[in-house]
């Protein structure tokens, strides 16, 4: 008869490998009796406890716990969670609370990004000032420059592709949101009918944002605003 | 009360040891005790500028290294008795020197001169670092071009880094012909994009050809719009107030002619 129960030691504690066909009363029997059998090698041990091979109710790694702590002198400190779906589970929905609270808090910067300077936040950030060509701003949540955008912007670091980077006057090299990258037209670094665009009508704020796997740059409007 | 000042721009080319020779003259003509000292270690030029190459026995890393005294390295200027330079080692490289040493060595300096004018080489590795270290004040040199700008945007934020108490920047070779054509940059787009305070302007003039090779900086040359620039950037360093010169009349001037020129 084939083992159900094998008693494997980790750096934590133990981790018991079951089988996962086996009736679980069953399977209480033989890890009661491998804990007997083992008595004298664990004596008063403090251990943690994780499982693998089966998936285990709440139920049943309670009852699971209680017998081994009925039947030896060996007390379970805690039990070690090693089941890839809940980890992966678990990871996503933090990963999700960090992304949504990158997005919903932010922080101030004050002063002008220089060519080789980097700004790196882990929320939204909003620049007071100018991020000149060959600076770069990384946000894991939204980018506001007040002032003008003339360098590199990543917002969504962590991928998050329903972030937004605005700026009174957009003109980046590129922008990155999320997994998207775009890049600025190739044109002239200085013409002066650039500078004809800015005596005349003053530029307006925009704001770049991703639409069908694509960087859209668009005009601020209240529409806009609402959709974001 | 001394002042040392780093002329610095990231961009090699743009006129740091021109606008050295110049000012440090100029702030002589003023009756200030000036030195120049040239950091550009491996790189000697500023002594060719001042017309001084003749005159080296001693040099910058002679003195920080204690093989000779400041005086014996110190040489005066042929024109001015209250100014000198310190040339820099051209057998030696930048390494041969650290900022601790640097900062010293101006400080020692500070007890006697009004005025320490750093001519700093290009680039922002130790030679910049050495450059900058014992330094109160910045002057960035940059000529209106999309490279020099991003440069000194660079250097600008490098200083800014270091904590610079006060940076300030020279637009040098501006033509006033090719900036009312709109194929350069002006003064106010080129501050637009540093947003730093601008200490002065310097127009193209071939006259600073003719000085750098004869050795004889131009400043101070009313007869040249180069040498008037300078001049005012020299006041403006001690506090004076003084207005930008209209580079454009004379320009314009020059403009028209070219135009006849081209005409006929």
């Amino acid at each position: 008869m084939a083992q159900t129960v094998i008693l494997k030691s980790n750096k934590y504690g133990i981790n018991l490998i079951l089988d996962a066909e086996v009736d679980f009363e069953r399977l209480l029997t033989d890890i009661i009796a491998k804990f007997e059998e083992a008595e004298s090698f664990f004596k008063n041990a403090k251990m943690a406890l994780s499982f693998e091979g089966r998936p285990l109710t709440d139920e049943e790694q309670y009852r699971i716990v209680q017998a081994i702590s009925e039947h030896s002198s060996v007390s379970i400190l805690c039990i070690i969670d090693n089941d890839k779906l809940r980890e992966q589970a678990v990871k996503e929905i933090v990963e999700e609370q960090e992304a949504d609270n990158a997005i919903r808090t932010g922080q101030f910067y004050k002063g002008t990004l220089r060519s080789g300077q980097l700004l790196e936040c882990e929320t939204s950030i909003v620049v007071l000032g100018d991020v000149n060509p060959g600076a770069k701003v990384v946000s894991r949540g939204n980018i506001v420059v007040l002032g003008s955008l003339k360098g590199n912007a990543y917002a969504g670091a962590a991928g998050n592709d329903a972030a937004f980077v605005a700026a009174l006057d957009m003109d980046p090299v590129q922008i990155k949101i999320g997994d998207v990258i775009g890049r600025s037209a190739d044109k002239a670094m200085w013409s002066a009918s650039k500078k004809k665009k800015k005596t005349e009508p003053a530029v307006e704020p925009q704001v770049a944002v991703v639409k069908d796997g694509n960087i859209f740059i668009e005009p601020i409007t209240k529409g806009l605003l609402n959709n974001l | 009360m001394s002042e040392v000042i780093v002329i610095t721009s990231g961009k090699g080319g743009v006129g740091k040891t021109t606008t050295t020779a110049n000012v440090g003259t100029g702030l002589a003509q003023l009756d200030k005790k000036v030195v120049l000292i040239d950091t550009d270690i491996g790189l000697r030029n500023l002594d060719v500028v001042m017309g001084l190459e003749n005159r080296i026995v001693y040099n910058l890393v002679d003195v920080i290294e204690g093989s000779c005294r400041m005086k014996q390295a110190l040489i005066r200027d042929k024109r001015y008795p209250n100014l000198f330079l310190l040339p820099s080692a051209q057998t030696r490289d930048k390494t041969a020197v650290t900022p601790e040493q640097m900062k010293k060595l101006t400080d020692e300096l500070r007890e006697e001169f009004d005025y320490i004018i750093l001519d700093c080489p290009a680039g922002i590795e130790q030679g910049f670092k050495n450059a900058i270290a014992g330094a109160d004040r910045a002057i960035v040199v940059t000529t209106p071009e999309v490279s020099a700008i991003r440069d000194a945007d660079r250097i600008i934020g490098l200083l800014e880094a270091n904590e610079m108490k006060q940076i300030q920047l020279i637009v040098n070779r501006l033509r006033m012909d090719m900036v009312s054509r709109g194929d350069m940059m002006s003064i106010d787009d080129v501050k637009e994009i540093l947003a730093i305070d601008l200490i002065g302007a310097v127009p193209d003039d071939e006259q600073i050809v003719i000085s750098t090779n004869q050795g004889e900086p131009l400043v101070g040359r009313t007869d040249t719009m180069a040498g008037t620039a300078f001049a005012n950037i020299c006041r403006r360093i001690t506090g004076e107030e003084v207005p930008l010169m209209n580079l454009t009349v004379k320009s314009g001037v020059f403009a028209k002619l070219a135009s006849l020129f081209k005409k006929n």
